[in-house]
């Protein structure tokens, strides 16, 4: 009697849930949670609003010396996304050539307000 | 002890109805502890079936389209009813100072009125789901109660007396019932698993299947009584098959205060009807539901011809018994 | 009773996502059902068709939430096949266990839905406990519980560490213990047994005749398997079995599913020791050449079908999805006569139903045959003009 062994077994043991938030749930290096913009490394070349499929990055005016690869460029543009639709689909953060863009680990974050953005 | 003062007290307080409130309450709880901790979960809180009771009785009673109002109030109410008034006649610390001789069919009856009010409130609704739900919940009743009569007769024949208080007592000067009439034991379980229409009997509220069944259109105070009612049914059927087959609150020995035979005999009481609920909460976690069509069966090819066959073996016992 | 009408949706506790079923009932036995789909439309097709190749797959994903790895893979598997690009084989083996980690997560899932219909909700608990390893599995690997974005046109976005493949090496041999459990699970449970078996019996002629794919067919003893008859992926270079079952009721759909998990596992293993190592994608050119293709998947629900055009741009022309569950409603029509109203969620979980899947545009012929299944069109009921006699899919 398969079920009623697990059953008994069940009962004398510990609950598999996890108390959250009282207890914290175990997130992996690799998780896509919220976005996040490093200002020093981004050159500006738009590619995170281009891949975007849910269009929420907009470049907006930002002009900053930035190094890359060895050269010094001046950037003129930076990125700005609207924080609470964005997918985190991680398509930013692969195209980007200089890592600027990237999902942490925290989690992505909800909320009500469509138009808070993350620069 | 006819004292009126210590029979009101005896019904409102303690062991009456505000005792069966807070038991069953607590009952309710820890089944639900129980078949959560089973299946892995945590549970809810020990205050969890108080939580939900007020909360139902705060919620919006919506009536549906041409359905009778009163008879909608009513109907839970009478139910509430017929279950408080079976627990006055269980014992509970000792003989129920209520007792006289037939009390087990009347606790029976009254426990049986409960089932029909589902099937009252299922026709009354106009509405499909509870419509097939009360005779689900009917069908069922003819199916279970049959058998659940013959194995709860058994222990009357046995011990000589119509009588909750008098079986009890019967096992007192001898045995439990149940090393004689295991097989009654068993069926009588079942028969109560059913009565209270938990898994693998809850076919007239089967939620994947009717939404609620009967108790569709219900909402706010009719709702928790309806509900209450079912919780209060399981102490009431535990508390049953604890007196009739497990002994009652008896201990086989006199302790010298006479007061502290009441106490210890409330504590056994408590244990048994925990054990019993154990059981059930068991049988609830192990199965899934079954049809009604397949219980039809079930029922009528195994579970009452056992019942038959423990009362032709008690009434053999007897007789061997006379004549030795 | 007489006759009575026993509206199941569109919002019922026995169903996830809203379907219309209107069950005609004569007492308890279904004389005929009546089916309306298409609740969640969602224009996804459209929508697909002004998005590059870039940024059409994650909308392509949230097709479905349970197949979302199927849909994509499909697309970018027949986008490579009209560029002509050769997906390098590390990439295809990735692809591979996050396709088999989603089956078994789906099967998982339907295991505990199936359960629960049946009032089980130990069984339920008890599976999706153990999905839980599979999910912590993805999660590792692709950042995401549902929704992996895991695939571009030329290879998959990021790769597997050694440490991802050992720790989901080391979740398998529980996994393949509970699986093990639940098999006899299945075959002791008196109530499981008494619900499930004979109920909703489909013979092979039937599943044929009506079109029913993937493990509602091979439980009918029809073999197909598009991983076997048409190989895609790493699915030729592992060693695998197909699973098929004879009863043909939901008894043995719920054991082709158990089998495929127990295949599932054994895939994974395989791909995850003999992974090669290499580059994990190719660069895929901006546009398209001309062409159509028709990609076909085996989804955990059966046979998934994306017809793609492309015409020379970065955007396609036509994309059109013809999910698994699509082709099996008119099976539950068919299986849900003269079955009891009890039988009612059985059946339609037996299929495994997945309702956002499901919601494309369909134009069928409506013929009065008792039993069969009048499939409307466009969520507002209206049937499109010239549907008479008209066959779309």
């Amino acid at each position: 009697m398969s079920v009623l062994s697990e059953m008994i077994k069940n009962l004398l043991s510990r609950p598999v849930t996890i108390l959250y938030p009282l207890e914290q749930v175990p997130i992996p290096v690799t998780f896509r949670g919220r976005v996040a913009i490093t200002d020093e490394k981004c050159i500006g070349c738009s590619k995170c609003s281009l891949v975007c499929p849910a269009q929420v990055i907009t470049m907006i005016d930002g002009p900053r010396e930035v190094e890359f690869k060895g050269k010094n460029l001046a950037r003129k543009k930076r990125p700005q996304v609207k924080l609470y639709q964005c997918i985190r689909c991680g398509l930013c953060e692969r195209h980007c050539p200089t890592g600027a863009i990237h999902l942490e680990q925290v989690h992505g974050g909800t909320g009500t307000d469509r138009e808070v953005v993350v620069t | 002890m006819t004292d009126p003062v210590f029979i009101l007290l005896y019904i409102v307080l303690f062991p009456g109805f505000i005792f069966l409130f807070v038991y069953s309450l607590f009952l309710s709880f820890l089944d639900r502890k129980i078949v959560a901790r089973m299946q892995n979960r945590v549970g809810p809180p020990f205050y969890q079936p108080f939580a939900d009771l007020v909360k139902m009785l705060a919620k919006e009673v919506i009536d549906p389209d041409g359905v009778d109002r009163a008879l909608f109030d009513a109907i839970p109410l009478v139910a509430l009813a017929a279950v408080m008034t079976a627990f006055l006649y269980v014992p509970v610390t000792g003989y129920s100072p209520l007792a006289f001789p037939g009390d087990l069919v009347v606790v029976l009856y009254l426990m049986l009125i409960p089932t029909f009010a589902l099937f009252l409130l299922g026709w009354l609704s106009r509405n499909i789901f509870s419509t097939i739900g009360g005779i689900r919940a009917a069908t069922q009743m003819f199916i279970y109660e049959v058998p659940f009569f013959l194995a709860l007769l058994a222990p009357a024949i046995m011990a000589g007396t119509w009588s909750i208080s008098g079986i009890v007592a019967w096992q007192q000067h001898n045995t439990w019932l149940v090393f004689f009439q295991p097989i009654g034991f068993v069926v009588a379980l079942i028969c109560l698993q059913a009565k209270l229409e938990r898994t693998p009997f809850d076919i007239p509220e089967a939620e994947t299947e009717i939404v609620a069944g009967p108790l569709t259109e219900l909402t706010g105070r009719r709702l928790a009584f309806i509900h209450l009612t079912t919780e209060l049914s399981l102490v009431v059927g535990s508390a049953l098959i604890a007196a009739l087959f497990l002994g009652g609150p008896m201990i086989p020995w006199t302790l010298s205060p006479s007061w502290l035979n009441e106490v210890a005999g409330f504590c056994v009481f408590l244990v048994k009807t925990l054990a019993v609920l154990l059981i059930l909460s068991s049988i609830k976690v192990a199965t899934g539901r079954i049809r009604i069509d397949q219980l039809n069966d079930i029922g009528w090819k195994y579970i009452a011809s056992a019942a038959l066959v423990q009362v032709g073996m008690v009434l053999v016992i007897n007789y061997l018994w006379v004549t030795l | 009773m007489p006759e009575v009408v026993i509206p199941i949706g569109p919002q019922h506790p026995a169903l996830k996502e809203p379907v219309n079923f209107r069950i005609i009932a004569d007492g308890e036995k279904i004389v005929r059902l009546e089916l309306e789909l298409s609740y969640t439309h969602r224009g996804i097709e459209k929508a697909a068709e002004q998005r590059n190749f870039i940024r059409v797959l994650p909308l392509l994903e949230r097709v479905c939430g349970i197949c979302s790895h199927s849909h994509a893979t499909v697309f970018a598997k027949g986008i490579e096949e009209i560029m002509q690009l050769e997906v390098p084989p590390r990439a295809q083996y990735i692809r591979t266990i996050i396709a088999e980690l989603e089956r078994m997560h789906s099967h998982l899932l339907w295991l505990g839905v199936a359960a629960h219909e049946i009032g089980f909700n130990t069984l339920f608990m008890w599976t999706w406990r153990d999905r839980e390893a599979v999910q912590d599995t993805l999660e590792e690997m692709s950042g995401n519980r549902v929704h992996y974005n895991m695939n571009e046109i030329g290879g998959v976005r990021c790769d597997l560490n050694p440490a991802q493949v050992n720790a989901a090496l080391s979740r398998l041999p529980s996994l393949e213990e509970r699986i093990k459990k639940y098999v006899d699970m299945v075959n002791d449970e008196e109530t499981l047994l008494l619900r499930f078996r004979g109920v909703g019996r489909m013979s092979k002629e039937e599943a044929l005749k009506y079109g029913a794919v993937g493990p509602t067919a091979r439980a009918s003893g029809v073999d197909y398997d598009v991983r076997r008859d048409d190989p895609y992926l790493a699915y030729a270079e592992v060693p695998w079995n197909v699973v098929t079952d004879t009863e043909g009721d939901v008894y043995g759909r719920t054991r082709v599913r158990i089998g495929e998990l127990r295949e599932s596992v054994q895939i994974v293993r395989y791909c995850l020791e003999n992974i090669p190592a290499g580059p994990i994608r190719v660069d895929a050119p901006k546009n398209a050449p001309k062409g159509e293709i028709l990609s076909r998947y085996e989804a955990p629900r059966g046979e998934l079908a994306h017809y793609i055009r492309t015409n020379g741009t970065d955007k396609v022309e036509r994309v059109d999805i013809r999910t698994p569950t699509l082709a099996n409603w008119t099976s539950v029509a068919m299986c849900l006569v003269n079955q009891n109203i009890a039988d009612i969620p059985v059946i339609v979980a037996a299929i495994d139903p997945c309702l956002s899947c499901t919601s494309r545009l369909t134009v069928t012929n409506r013929q009065n045959r008792p039993g069969v299944a009048v499939v409307r069109a466009a969520p507002n009921g209206r049937s499109l003009p010239g549907s008479e006699g008209e066959e779309k899919l």
